[in-house]
């Protein structure tokens, strides 16, 4: 294998399917990304088996060839070469990287023993706006848990709706639902978010051919393809959660809150919730911690409901409040011990419902 | 405990010849009757011993240790700087520190952070060589023993490697399966741990101590 590209566009396609390899993976070889040059295509390869990213680059290739090579140390010897033309050459066990002088030689990993790899897609796909789909995962993303102990909260939820496609995540303390209409899709599929948050560091956000398999979820775009293996767990039965509707409202200032919750952060351990005092006239914030002191202030808004008093973990708020893609942010209520929900003052597409914590 | 610091030569035959020439160290013999001898550096591993049960004979300047297992330690005294004995009493035994101990506690306390359904049966059960940390039920009745470290190292997959084997011996608790959990699983461990067929979780502390507060949970 021999070719030649410009150094920021080869540092980019490997270091993009870099993100797929695992740090942690007990397999050496899965430290490593496949090279492979057919025609002038260069497609880059990484996996840590359940999670696949492809990229792809033209490149000037003088030999066709396949190689595997170590997959951090490549793509930041390319990053760190002059800039201008970079050649790759794999020959002899070593594949040679250089450009403009300085002169990387990199011991080949064996390209038998890397996973197998198809680039094919689910029987039905749909063309989505990659932009809107990131960034609508991205709102949920937010409430998916990171806990391997609970694989069925560590993905996101993607099911087909009457309107188009609905993204839900939980973590069991919140919620999050994001409608995505007009994006046509069949059945239910558990996506791990953990290669979703990928997307658009590694195939971009452009146009998108999203394909949900049995076993498999695809996405692709011309810069790349990222493969994730589907959850098989059933969700929690998310619909319950959702009540029909809330006698408290309040409509706030998106980011006067999100400025207000940060400040009471400072003073909150993690565990320590941030208490909401929903009145006639606003909102006042408290925290109180025993041993360090505490912040109170208080945000103009409007309240529509009984006086009541709700707390709230400070980062799982700040999370939501964040993932509300309007202005004005609306918190509906019932009781201090039951969920409170959040949502644009303005739409519903995006709805996030918060457990709140006993005072 | 008796303490000795000397200059020795110390000479060992047994499954292999060694040989420690005069050199200043300390010699230990313990109350049940371990020898060590030490030099000034390295935090354990004495340079030679021998282990109880054994015989030492004590001669002008030479002090002479044998077991059934035909192994001789022969401690040559040349000079004797210091020497001392004295009771030290019964030891406590080694002690988790507080993390460790307070993350089987709050484990205990919500088992299902080791895997849905799971349910504990009870801490610290016992087996012929010392207790596992603690043992539960899966959601299909399985029975999981759980060893919980702070870092999870491979000495503490190969320790629950242990437990299991005893375990696996009582038809009661069959079939039984491991987890091993810890703050931070090394690699080395992880690796280990699938080797030994075992499966290995890392536990977040502070998401441990609040789910322990207040917080309140959709389902």
């Amino acid at each position: 294998m021999r070719i030649r590209a410009e150094r920021d566009d080869l540092a980019d396609v490997l270091a993009r399917a870099g993100r797929a390899v695992g740090t942690r993976s007990p397999l050496p070889i899965l430290q490593g990304i496949l090279v492979e040059v057919v025609g002038s295509k260069l497609t880059v390869t990484g996996t840590d088996n359940e999670v696949t990213v492809q990229t792809y680059l033209d490149v000037e290739a003088m030999e066709e060839g396949r190689t595997v090579i170590p997959a951090k140390l490549a793509a930041e010897a390319v990053r760190k070469l002059p800039a201008g033309a970079v050649s790759m050459t794999a020959a002899d066990g070593e594949v040679e990287i250089t450009g403009n002088g300085p002169r990387f030689r990199l011991r080949e990993m064996n390209v038998d023993d890397f996973p197998s790899v198809t680039d094919g897609f689910p029987a039905e796909t749909v063309d989505v706006d990659g932009l809107e789909l990131t960034k609508a995962i991205g709102q949920v993303g937010v409430a998916a848990s990171s806990d391997e102990a609970r694989p069925t909260l560590t993905g996101v939820l993607f099911e087909a709706t009457d309107e188009g496609l609905r993204l839900v995540a939980t973590d069991s303390y919140r919620l999050a639902v994001r409608d995505v209409p007009g994006v046509s899709t069949s059945g239910t599929r558990l996506v791990p978010y953990r290669a979703l948050r990928e997307l658009a560091r590694t195939v971009g956000d452009g146009k998108m051919t999203v394909g949900l398999g049995e076993r498999e979820a695809v996405f692709a775009t011309g810069r790349g393809r990222l493969s994730a293996r589907i959850i098989d767990a059933a969700f929690p039965n998310y619909r319950q959660l959702l009540p029909e509707s809330y006698p408290n409202r309040v409509v706030v200032n998106k980011e006067e809150l999100l400025e207000a919750v940060g400040r009471a952060a400072l003073v909150a351990e993690d565990h320590i919730p941030v208490r909401l005092n929903l009145h006639d006239g606003g909102i006042g914030l408290s925290v109180i911690r025993q041993e360090v002191g505490e912040e109170t202030e208080h945000i103009a808004a409007d309240y529509q409901g009984e006086e009541m008093t709700i707390a709230f973990n400070t980062r799982y708020l700040t999370d939501g409040v964040s993932a509300v893609a309007d202005e004005e942010v609306t918190i509906e209520t019932s009781d201090p011990l039951k969920p409170g929900l959040l949502k644009g003052a303005n739409t519903d597409e995006f709805r996030y419902l918060l457990m709140p914590v006993r005072l | 405990m008796r303490i000795v610091v000397a200059d020795c030569t110390v000479d060992y035959e047994g499954r292999l010849t060694a040989h420690l020439p005069r050199a200043t160290r300390l010699v230990m013999v313990k109350a049940d009757g371990c020898v060590a001898v030490h030099a000034d550096g390295g935090a354990y591993k004495p340079l030679n011993w021998m282990n109880a049960p054994n015989h030492l004979i004590e001669e002008e300047g030479r002090w002479i240790v044998t077991n059934t297992k035909g192994e001789r330690l022969v401690i040559e005294f040349h000079e004797i700087h210091f020497e001392t004995s004295m009771e030290l009493g019964e030891d406590p035994g080694l002690r988790k520190d507080g993390v460790e101990l307070e993350l089987q506690r709050l484990v205990a306390e919500a088992p299902e952070v080791l895997g849905d359904g799971m349910t504990l049966v009870r801490r610290e059960y016992p087996t012929p060589i010392g207790p596992v940390d603690l043992l539960c039920r899966d959601a299909a009745g399985g029975t999981v023993a759980v060893e919980i470290k702070r870092r999870g190292e491979i000495d503490g997959v190969e320790q629950l490697a242990r437990y299991l084997e005893f375990l696996s011996r009582d038809d009661r608790l069959a079939p039984i399966r491991g987890i091993f959990a810890a703050q931070e699983v090394k690699p080395q461990a992880r690796v280990l741990a699938a080797e030994r067929g075992i499966e290995w979780r890392e536990l977040d502390y502070d998401a441990l101590r609040g789910a322990d507060s207040a917080a309140l949970r959709l389902f």
